[in-house]
């Protein structure tokens, strides 16, 4: 409990840095949105006061001072209330990334801890069956799948799988035929959907996992206390999982928390290629547009989730390492 | 210790090994040659050391017997025959059965052989689970007695292994090899990193326990006095051969082999009335390319053409010898040598003339020539202290739970210029935390010290390079004090442009100048090497080599030998003591062995937790020494009743002829 009150600070106080760099750095920036949209339609003719007047009302001008502003923008956040998007007008951000975050989470928070389970276990039987074909099978393997761009692999398989044989849908997270909703043809549509994008992901992802974890595992076999625990009689399962794996997984860890972290801010590339409505697509389509309140509140986000998800495997750390626990 | 069982011929052997060949075979390397056939059988309760330098193949040796090699390493030949069963080529199931019915292991210093995610009761549990099922209760039950058995605490089963001192670690190590209710231990250099006292106590533990339980016993050590004092039987090994097998006593007296005598005239009495050492020069062979003819004739003082020919096992009593010379009369040439009152390093010998690497040779070229140091001053402490805040305190060395720990507590003492002075003490004494302080490393919580008339507690960092021309360290740990990238002409070059600041041809003289008085010649061949392809020996000539650069007035050596091979102690030793000499400067030598220290320093400062609790003239605290604690120090020290008894053998006062 200590080891969590010690951290807690910690976490408050890059929180409160994330919240305010959030704040600070669009107004560091010259110019305004307003300012912006007003000389685009300047550039077609000329804009009468009142259209400015309108741009103006529609996207708000800063008023006050900045510490006014900061006290608005912070109120503003505890609310919830993160502006209303201009893209999709007239919701309200918070309302659209509402929307996208489940699938995000759905599809690349599953396939990111299924690369890291798979992943992590063929690690360890690599490393314990080391010089084997398997182990060089693996290697090799990952090396490989690791080299190809995943944008590259994922349009490969949108075209062999989607296009060509047709297996699969080829953009979308489930078919316009169905509705959203706890029914199992939304169920059925949205898997089928997903499964090239998964798949995207997990073979871009797993290699890391694999070769990570089997080096580490080499690295813990050759510690004292595995030739000790041979040497002690026990079953070569308990070394290898007890013994080995348990101790090469501690470094393994700190680096899913980061993958975790980046779960939220999605897949990008994949979720473009795919259309798929997460909040990749949804970050991709409000740079185009050029949406700054929806661009805030995602970076917002993004930051949040990946601090609180360093947080918590900070904290699994310490239940996983009694080194680190004071 | 006194209780031993009676004489061992009678024994039937519990293990043999007979041909006995062990190959590395490195990917990418050209295969190594560790054990080149060995012969050895271990009687039932018999109690039997095996000692070498490193690289010698002994713990190879032991991890054959035991079968715990592993690629790249193989038995290429021969047979290991436990309690009447060939285990050679046993798989790993059948090898478990053995294991569990009385094969343990007890690896190096213990330190790491607990693995750290895991409680003690964890180990337990793994250790007797995997031998039969058991309830929980009944493991625990079972724990705690062989807990008691090696003197620990049952509160001990609910620790991590970091929560523990080095020497419960390694008390937990046998406990749990003790759990397999073995019958032979192979225990792989118990004691070594552990404190002087603690490395005791852990000996002593075994002996007892060896008593008791009446397991035999194979102890793997690179230190020839502790394996002599504790063991029936003495393998002595060189070049992944056995080269003399003796009842220990008849090797403390009279050694056969000139590698065991060299390696006797390594160890000493530091409370004697004249204590000498001697060294082995030169390192053991390369085996990836064996040597024709005795491995040992390229270090031996007495080697001659017959040594161009392998020599043969001959039998001496219950014991055997495998040199051509012997038995000769054996008379080790001595590095370093003090006697009681004021005395010096020995003139050179004969011996710096056979190996040119010898630190006497090049010493006494450069000698007269330079006189490094400037005006020496005296460096004076008053009263220092230093505290460090613990995150959790280790349940052994019983501080507080939490807080502040002194690790200096009021030290005042003063080092005269030019004055060797010896600080000791077990690990917490706080000597090394001294040493820091002294070269500015670490700032003293109260309290001053002063070189001349420099406050050194009131440097400022950017103020401490300039200190550092007056006052260098020498660190323990040759193989991590050089950056492996760069050769240790450019590390050395280094420190010679930062603190002399010379250019070109002076400072290409200058950095010859300093290899060869380190002893490393011809310079010009030791300043092109890359740190791992000098000896261990070698690359500390070459710390101390940069630590001359700065001309130091002051220097710290922390110690300097104990991570080096005995065999180097006296060479490094000599140099230093030569150096004083030459230089004019004043030696700090902070170590814990008592030995070293009467070799090298005229003063002594006894710590203990931070206090001093003895200190005067080196040879008369060790001699005659007025606190507890020294005296349990000096009592730490393995004895072997060697030198004194015997005329013959290693000690005579003649320097070494070559014969």
């Amino acid at each position: 409990m200590r080891y969590v009150l010690r951290r807690l600070p910690v976490l408050v106080i890059t929180l409160w840095a994330a919240v305010t760099l959030n704040f600070l750095l669009p107004r560091l920036m010259p110019g305004t949105p307003a300012g912006a949209a007003v000389a685009k339609l300047a550039g077609q003719g000329s804009v009468s006061a009142s259209q400015r007047r309108a741009i103006e009302v529609m996207l708000g001008v800063p008023h006050g001072s900045l510490a006014s502003q900061y006290w608005q923008y912070l109120k503003a956040i505890a609310g919830g209330n993160f502006g209303i998007s201009y893209t999709y007008f007239p919701e309200p951000v918070s309302k659209v990334i509402g929307a996208a975050l489940p699938w995000t989470l759905a599809l690349v928070g599953t396939v990111t801890v299924m690369a890291f389970v798979i992943g992590t276990l063929l690690g360890v039987l690599a490393a314990w069956k080391r010089g084997s074909i398997f182990d060089t099978a693996a290697s090799v393997g990952c090396t490989f799948m690791a080299a190809f761009p995943y944008f590259w692999t994922a349009l490969v398989l949108l075209y062999v799988f989607g296009f060509v044989a047709g297996w699969f849908p080829i953009r979308g997270g489930y078919s316009a035929s169905v509705s959203p909703g706890w029914d199992w043809s939304f169920f059925v549509s949205a898997l089928g959907h997903s499964v090239l994008p998964a798949f995207t992901i997990l073979v871009s992802g797993l290699g890391g996992w694999v070769l990570g974890m089997r080096n580490n595992m080499m690295g813990v076999l050759g510690e004292d206390y595995i030739v000790f625990a041979e040497a002690n009689g026990l079953s070569p399962r308990t070394v290898a999982l007890r013994y080995a794996a348990r101790n090469a997984l501690l470094p393994g860890v700190t680096a899913f928390g980061m993958a975790l972290g980046l779960v939220v801010g999605g897949s990008l590339l994949t979720e473009v290629v795919f259309g798929y409505p997460g909040i990749g697509y949804l970050l991709y389509n409000a740079v185009v547009n050029e949406d700054y309140p929806l661009m805030q509140a995602l970076f917002l986000v993004i930051t949040v989730s990946v601090l609180m998800a360093n947080f918590v495997v900070d904290l699994i750390y310490g239940l996983l390492d009694p080194r680190v626990r004071r | 210790m006194d209780t031993r069982p009676p004489s061992q011929s009678e024994h039937a052997p519990l293990l043999t090994a007979s041909g006995l060949e062990v190959l590395y075979e490195p990917a990418g390397g050209p295969p190594v040659h560790a054990v080149r056939g060995v012969d050895i059988s271990i009687g039932q309760g018999q109690l039997v050391g095996l000692v070498g330098e490193s690289g010698c193949g002994k713990s190879t040796l032991g991890y054959a017997l035991a079968r715990l090699l592993r690629p790249p390493a193989r038995i290429a030949a021969g047979t290991v025959v436990f309690d009447s069963t060939d285990i050679t080529n046993l798989d790993r199931k059948s090898l478990r059965g053995i294991r569990h019915n009385g094969l343990a292991v007890v690896l190096q210093s213990g330190m790491n052989a607990l693995n750290p995610v895991r409680r003690v009761r964890g180990h337990f549990h793994d250790v007797l689970g995997a031998q039969q099922r058991l309830h929980a209760a009944e493991v625990d039950n079972t724990a705690e007695t062989l807990l008691s058995q090696v003197e620990l605490a049952p509160s001990v089963l609910d620790r991590y292994p970091h929560e523990l001192s080095g020497g419960m670690r390694q008390r937990v190590a046998i406990a749990l090899a003790l759990a397999l209710k073995p019958r032979l231990v192979v225990f792989d250099e118990p004691t070594t990193a552990l404190d002087v006292i603690v490395q005791r106590a852990i000996m002593d533990t075994i002996a007892r326990l060896q008593a008791e339980v009446g397991f035999t016993a194979l102890i793997i050590s690179h230190d020839l006095g502790l394996v002599l004092g504790a063991t029936d039987q003495v393998w002595v090994m060189y070049a992944g051969r056995i080269v003399e097998r003796r009842d220990s006593p008849a090797l403390a007296t009279g050694p056969l082999h000139p590698y065991s005598a060299a390696l006797l005239a390594c160890q000493g009495d530091p409370t004697a009335e004249k204590v000498e050492l001697g060294g082995i020069p030169g390192s053991p062979p390369d085996l990836s390319k064996p040597p024709e003819g005795c491995a040992f004739a390229p270090r031996c003082w007495l080697s001659g053409p017959p040594c161009k020919e392998e020599p043969h096992e001959k039998l001496v009593g219950t014991g055997s010898v495998t040199c051509h010379m012997a038995p000769t009369k054996l008379e080790v040439p001595k590095l370093i040598r003090r006697v009681d009152g004021p005395s010096e390093p020995i003139p050179d010998s004969g011996h710096g003339a056979k190996v040119p690497t010898t630190a006497s040779a090049a010493v006494a070229k450069g000698r007269g020539r330079h006189r490094d140091a400037t005006t020496a001053e005296p460096l004076a402490l008053i009263d220092v202290t230093k505290d460090f805040k613990t995150k959790r305190a280790a349940p052994s060395e019983g501080v507080q739970a939490q807080g502040l720990v002194q690790a200096v507590a009021g030290v005042s003492l003063r080092l005269e210029a030019g004055q060797a002075m010896g600080l000791v003490g077990g690990s917490g004494s706080g000597k090394t935390t001294l040493g820091r302080m002294i070269v500015g490393l670490e700032r003293p919580s109260s309290g001053s010290i002063t070189l001349g008339n420099l406050r050194v507690d009131k440097l400022r960092t950017r103020d401490l390079p300039r200190y550092w021309r007056r006052v260098q360290m020498v660190f323990q740990d040759p193989y991590a004090g050089l950056n492996p990238l760069h050769s240790v002409g450019y590390t050395v070059g280094r420190a010679i442009r930062n603190h002399q600041g010379l250019k070109g041809d002076d400072y290409r003289r200058e950095l010859l100048r300093l290899f060869d008085t380190v002893g490393l010649a011809p310079p010009e061949h030791y300043a092109a090497k890359l740190p791992h392809q000098l000896s261990g020996g070698q690359r500390q000539r070459v710390v101390i080599a940069r630590a001359l650069a700065a001309k130091p007035q002051v220097l710290v050596a922390d110690e300097p030998v104990s991570m080096l091979d005995v065999s180097l102690r006296a060479e490094i030793l000599h140099l230093l003591g030569e150096l004083r000499k030459n230089t004019g400067a004043s030696l700090l030598y902070i170590t814990h062995d008592l030995l070293s220290a009467r070799l090298v320093t005229d003063q002594l400062v006894v710590l203990r937790q931070g206090h001093i609790v003895e200190s005067g003239p080196t040879s008369s605290v060790l001699r005659s020494p007025s606190h507890p604690y020294t005296v349990e120090l000096i009592a730490a020290i393995p004895t072997v009743q060697q030198s004194q008894t015997v005329p013959a053998g290693a000690i005579t006062e003649r320097p070494g002829e070559p014969v």
